[in-house]
């Protein structure tokens, strides 16, 4: 297992380098001088430029701006953003409150596709099942901006029961209709997937035997059915939070909230090469550890399967 | 009551055998054996047309289809021509859905926007399945050393999210490229999603590839002397199919909501072009003040009923290839 573990995060190694290589090519291809747009009208001194250009390593050749970026990184250095705040500061007061965020979907959405789901995937069939099979289309059919809207305009504008946007306090009252908005694609993946498995287990030989010996149909349902049917959702949200947090992008813009979302989406308006790349690494970074403790838990919750 | 068989072996027998009346295999005499069996297509073709869904889903596309290729047989309006006189005028005879904040005609935008998203959709699952069951077969075929390079540039794009990748490749698209019209920005959103769109399939189609390439009939190729490349493409590639297929039709949807997103954001398609995307963004101040929502309401439904045409499909597609999550009814 120790060794299934130390493997897994050495291959991590060249995935992390190739992704951030990768954005860092991409923003550097953009044309435009980030420089200039930093200034607007006024016009740039050649003394400030070449004193700007050092400072973001402009103007040392491709490869070695990367170098020097990684070489950063390790010891936490990420650069500054172009208003001079260190990006390093900038990340460590967005992530909180997108992970924050993220988590709340997380719950929500957790919640409630497996509560539905299993009710769905009991009542298969019946009036329950088919409004729920109609809910979640809708919900994946609608755009998630749509939904946003939707709820600001009843939520904030028209009952007045939560804030319009949510601005500097990123409290957890404030953020419960973001996360729920976030989390609703997923709420419904969630669902189906319950169901689905439930189904599944439903005529599975060891649920007939809990039947046979005598165990009621909750019993039965809780235990034998919803906990092994709970397999595949576990490993679909781990792999999720990736997810939302990339999907928080337009979230945050619809409720402004101040999160990785709004600094990535500000980062990439303006050509900020440092956050852009950093916001994108820590991403991939998540991304790298949440498929590695999915497979790991997937391990745990299923015996059956073994790693070398 | 029916007597209750003993399970005591038989003289003669070293356990139970259930004598042979106690089995009829009806099924066995029914079956026709002197002529091939069906096609793995034509089995699915007969289960697909067995779906409701899948008739739901053909007749709701069926119609996107045909919006898309003659928007002139559902308005007269320009779609482009805007009478700020009439900005956010509600229905009248003639304008079914009113008029949005630039006076536009907001019926004729959402018939004529269809083309922009389908067009992204389609383009965006052809050059994702074509690109992801290439390096697919590839890697999964051959192994070695192409497998190692092509399944970690996968990974290396799989790693970043689809949506922020897509962001970082147009925002460069969008600086490289300005002025690019209806055809240039579908082909920007394009390559921006597909170019962190394709590991999906590779993956797929690699591990299908595995799965097939050491069944019997791809020895038996070998062993009559085909080429390695010819019984890649003409006897692994074609049965590992199916799974390439169902992930494909699934994306389509997948997509198109993508595009809207990217235009919602500013950076998809151009903002002159006729698309639901840009329609939704342009709708959202008159969402925020709750008046005219059906401003918002028409492309909304429009890429709604659009989209769930396609996961329904999906969903039957599903279904129809893949016989291990067919629902058991």
């Amino acid at each position: 297992m120790a060794w299934y573990i130390i493997r897994r995060i050495l291959q991590a190694v060249p995935v992390v380098l190739g992704a951030t290589l990768l954005i860092y090519a991409l923003v550097f291809l953009r044309p435009g001088d980030p420089i200039v747009a930093l200034f607007g009208d006024k016009p740039v001194s050649e003394a400030v430029r070449a004193q700007i250009e050092a400072q973001y390593n402009f103007d040392k050749p491709f490869l070695v701006q990367w170098l020097l970026f990684l070489k950063g990184a390790l010891t936490l250095d990420l650069g500054l953003s172009f208003s001079g705040q260190p990006v390093i500061d900038l990340i460590a007061r967005a992530f909180p409150v997108t992970i924050k965020l993220a988590f709340m979907a997380l719950v929500i959405e957790s919640v409630l596709g497996i509560a539905a789901g299993f009710y769905a995937g009991i009542k298969r069939g019946k009036l329950f099942d088919s409004t729920m099979l109609v809910v979640s289309l809708l919900v994946i059919a609608v755009p998630i901006f749509v939904f946003g809207f939707l709820m600001q305009l009843v939520f904030g504008v028209k009952l007045a029961w939560a804030p319009v946007t949510v601005g500097g306090d990123a409290s957890f009252t404030r953020l419960l209709i973001p996360a729920f908005v976030l989390g609703l694609v997923s709420f419904a993946y969630v669902l189906r997937l319950t169901r689905t498995s439930m189904i599944e287990n439903l005529t599975a030989d060891h649920v007939r035997t809990a039947r046979a010996k005598g165990l009621t149909d909750g019993q039965v349902n809780r235990r034998h059915v919803l906990r092994n049917s709970l397999i595949p959702v576990v490993t679909y949200l781990g792999a999720d939070l990736g997810t939302l947090m990339a999907g928080a992008i337009v979230t945050e813009g619809i409720f402004n909230v101040p999160g990785v979302g709004n600094l990535a989406w500000r980062a990439i308006q303006q050509g900020e090469t440092p956050t852009i790349v950093s916001v994108v690494t820590v991403m991939v970074l998540i991304y790298v550890v949440m498929s590695l403790l999915v497979d790991l838990l997937y391990a745990w919750l299923d015996p059956r399967i073994r790693y070398a | 009551m029916p007597e209750i068989p003993t399970t005591a072996p038989l003289p003669g027998q070293d356990h139970f055998v259930a004598p042979l009346g106690e089995t009829p295999l009806e099924a066995t005499g029914t079956l026709d054996t002197s002529r091939p069996p069906e096609s793995q297509w034509k089995e699915a073709w007969k289960n697909l047309r067995r779906n409701v869904l899948f008739w739901v889903s053909a007749i709701i596309l069926g119609f996107v289809l045909v919006v898309v290729a003659f928007p002139g047989l559902f308005t007269d309006l320009n779609p482009l021509k805007a009478d700020l006189s009439r900005s956010l005028e509600g229905p009248s005879s003639g304008h079914i859905a009113g008029f949005d904040k630039q006076g536009y005609d907001v019926f004729a935008r959402t018939i004529y926007g269809a083309r922009a998203s389908v067009s992204v959709g389609v383009a965006c699952t052809l050059v994702v399945t074509i690109l992801g069951l290439i390096s697919g077969a590839l890697a999964g075929f051959y192994g070695g050393w192409v497998d190692t390079i092509v399944s970690r540039i996968a990974d290396i794009f799989f790693a970043i999210p689809l949506l922020l990748g897509a962001i970082v490749g147009l925002s460069v698209l969008n600086n490289a490229w300005p002025d690019r019209g209806f055809g240039g920005g579908v082909v920007a959103v394009t390559f921006a999603l597909a170019a962190f769109g394709w590991p999906q399939v590779t993956r797929i189609a690699r591990s299908a590839v595995l799965e097939v390439k050491n069944l019997e009939f791809v020895d038996a190729a070998r062993a009559i002397g085909a080429s390695q490349a010819r019984n890649l493409w003409r006897h692994v590639v074609p049965n590992a199919l199916a799974p390439v297929i169902v992930i494909a039709t699934v994306s389509l949807g997948i997509f198109i909501v993508a595009e809207a997103t990217l235009s919602f954001l500013g950076i998809g398609l151009p903002y002159g072009v006729v698309s639901w995307g840009n329609d939704i963004s342009a709708a959202q101040n008159q969402i925020r003040s709750g008046q005219r929502l059906g401003v918002l309401f028409w492309p909304a439904s429009a890429l709604a009923v659009t989209v769930l045409g396609f996961i329904l499909l999906g969903d039957a597609v599903q279904d129809a290839l893949d016989p291990k999550s067919r629902k058991k009814d």
